[in-house]
């Protein structure tokens, strides 16, 4: 016990100061990462949206459709959710 | 003639304010045009069949209008009714001398209607928008406002979208007030004719609905968009169906369902859209998980397949399984009668029973859009009819509704932008 304490004592300034670089590393790396080199990898330009700009690539669709859609299922189901917002029900079950 | 407990008023308010927002954020990077002004109607009509009585029949039509003020503000106003009419399941138990019917039902029409108007405030990255309905029918009143906000980052590959509403909500009860402890008296409502009025034999209760719902989407690749989010509702109130009645014991009691006054509801969900450039068209992709403090556990799945013939014609298939857990109170008819109530709460709805459905159709669209040569008075025109069949799958004979085993659904619409 008495050198495991030691040990523990006679470490723990090295472990702290490893435990700081390693911590502004990762830093530096999430900073890096949201903020600039990686952001032209991950992220889709303008002129690359064409096929996006279709209307059968908007999850939401149309709003008055989909909410008449819910309408129908969330007062026929016990779960709400799922399609962006949440819907309505007729009651008539 | 009551039809229904949910918050849906705010519901179809927030869907229109993020749509607004979604759209003039889609435009913030055209050149500023002349304002453009939307219209849309559609008429839905369910028809549920049953092997008992003349089932249900819904008519629904919806009336959306939209105009933008200026360059950075939307304004539309909506108006939808629904016409209901057929058998109302009015007691939830084994009819007497049979072994296989299990709901009495009897003839029911009301109509309800609702308007909402919501402004919508956007900004080349980021949009909010705020919203109030009313619906009202002969026993049913609710009220609803609602905000939401969205906002791009990442060069508008990332949206974050939040959103809360609240319901003002108000049902019509039978009066039950003396009760007290005694649950087994408690007495559904007869008929709707008294009800927001001081005649003795009804009351007015409470509902109140809070409902938060943050998502956030992912512009992934040129051809993948990926969203994730959630629902989290919190309901205090009355949640009952004042008209129904089930069946306990073999004393044959019949009180009103009795369901708690609070509930908690959480779901999550993913969904992504792939790109089909090759055969002119997209999948859609849906995923959810349900749960709330009643005990309900539900999964759904969804897939949507788009594809365009020529320019103007545009085919989508829809296909859709749910499957859930019941409520822990939840019992089946005979169950109800043979071992009495699980607890001091009883259902005779179908919602908060074990069971499942499917639902397939497809929809066929003309889309018309002038040549970009030339200049027109409108922008884009739509006309499309959809049909969709649901089918149920109970867990039992003595389930609710047992008598229904699928239902129809007919679509028709009309849009016009210019």
């Amino acid at each position: 016990m008495h050198s495991a304490s030691t040990s523990r004592n006679s470490l723990s300034p090295l472990h702290g100061e490893r435990v700081k670089v390693r911590g502004l590393r990762l830093m530096l790396l999430l900073a890096l990462a949201g903020g600039g080199c990686s952001t032209a990898k991950w992220t889709v330009k303008p002129h690359q949206r064409e096929l996006l700009a279709d209307r059968i690539m908007q999850p939401d669709g149309n709003a008055q459709e989909t909410a008449a859609d819910e309408h129908i299922l969330a007062n026929r189901e016990g779960a709400i959710g799922g399609s962006g917002t949440s819907g309505g029900g007729c009651g008539c079950n | 003639m009551r039809l229904q407990l949910r918050p849906r008023d705010a519901r179809r308010g927030l869907r229109l304010a993020f749509t607004i927002g979604a759209a003039v954020t889609a435009s913030a990077y055209a050149p500023r045009a002349r304002a453009t002004q939307d219209a849309q109607a559609r008429v839905t009509f369910f028809r549920e069949p049953s092997t008992a009585n003349e089932g249900i029949k819904v008519l629904h039509p919806q009336l959306d209008a939209g105009t933008s003020l200026g360059p950075d503000f939307h304004f539309a106003v909506g108006y939808e009714v629904d016409i209901v009419s057929g058998a109302t399941p009015a007691v939830f138990g084994v009819k007497p001398g049979t072994v296989d019917a299990v709901t009495q039902a009897t003839h029911f029409s009301d109509t309800r209607h609702q308007v909402s108007g919501t402004l919508a405030y956007t900004r080349p990255s980021s949009s909010w928008s705020f919203g109030y309905s009313y619906g009202f029918e002969s026993d049913y009143r609710s009220q609803a406002v609602t905000g939401g906000a969205t906002t791009d980052f990442l060069d508008h590959n990332f949206t974050l979208g939040l959103s809360y509403t609240h319901n003002f909500d108000r049902v019509c009860d039978a009066n039950n007030d003396n009760v007290g402890d005694q649950l087994l008296l408690l007495k559904p409502l007869s008929k709707s004719t008294d009800c927001f009025t001081s005649a003795a034999d009804v009351s007015t209760q409470k509902l109140s609905i809070d409902t938060f719902q943050p998502s956030l989407s992912w512009t992934a690749t040129p051809k993948l968009l990926l969203q994730v989010g959630s629902t989290i509702q919190i309901l205090d109130g009355f949640q009952s169906n004042p008209y129904r009645s089930v069946g306990l014991g073999t004393q044959a009691a019949q009180p009103q369902e009795h369901l708690p006054i609070y509930r908690q509801r959480y779901a999550v969900y993913a969904r992504g859209v792939y790109a089909l450039p090759a055969v002119r068209g997209s999948g859609l992709m849906m995923a959810r998980y349900y749960q709330d403090s009643w005990a309900v556990q539900a999964v759904t799945g969804e897939v949507l397949l788009n594809k365009y013939f020529g320019n103007e014609v545009l085919l989508t298939l829809r296909g859709r399984y749910h499957i859930q857990t019941g409520a822990s109170f939840y019992r089946n008819a005979l169950e109800y009668e043979e071992l009495g109530p699980n607890g001091k709460y009883w259902t005779g709805d179908r919602e908060l029973s074990p069971m499942s459905n499917y639902l397939t159709g497809g929809k066929l669209a003309w889309i018309k859009k002038p040549g970009q040569d030339r200049s027109s008075w409108y922008v884009e025109m739509e006309l499309s009819a959809k049909y969709e069949l649901l089918i149920y799958h109970l867990e039992s004979p003595y389930a609710p509704n047992a008598d229904r085993t699928h239902a129809h659904i007919a679509q028709g619409a009309f849009s016009l932008r210019f």
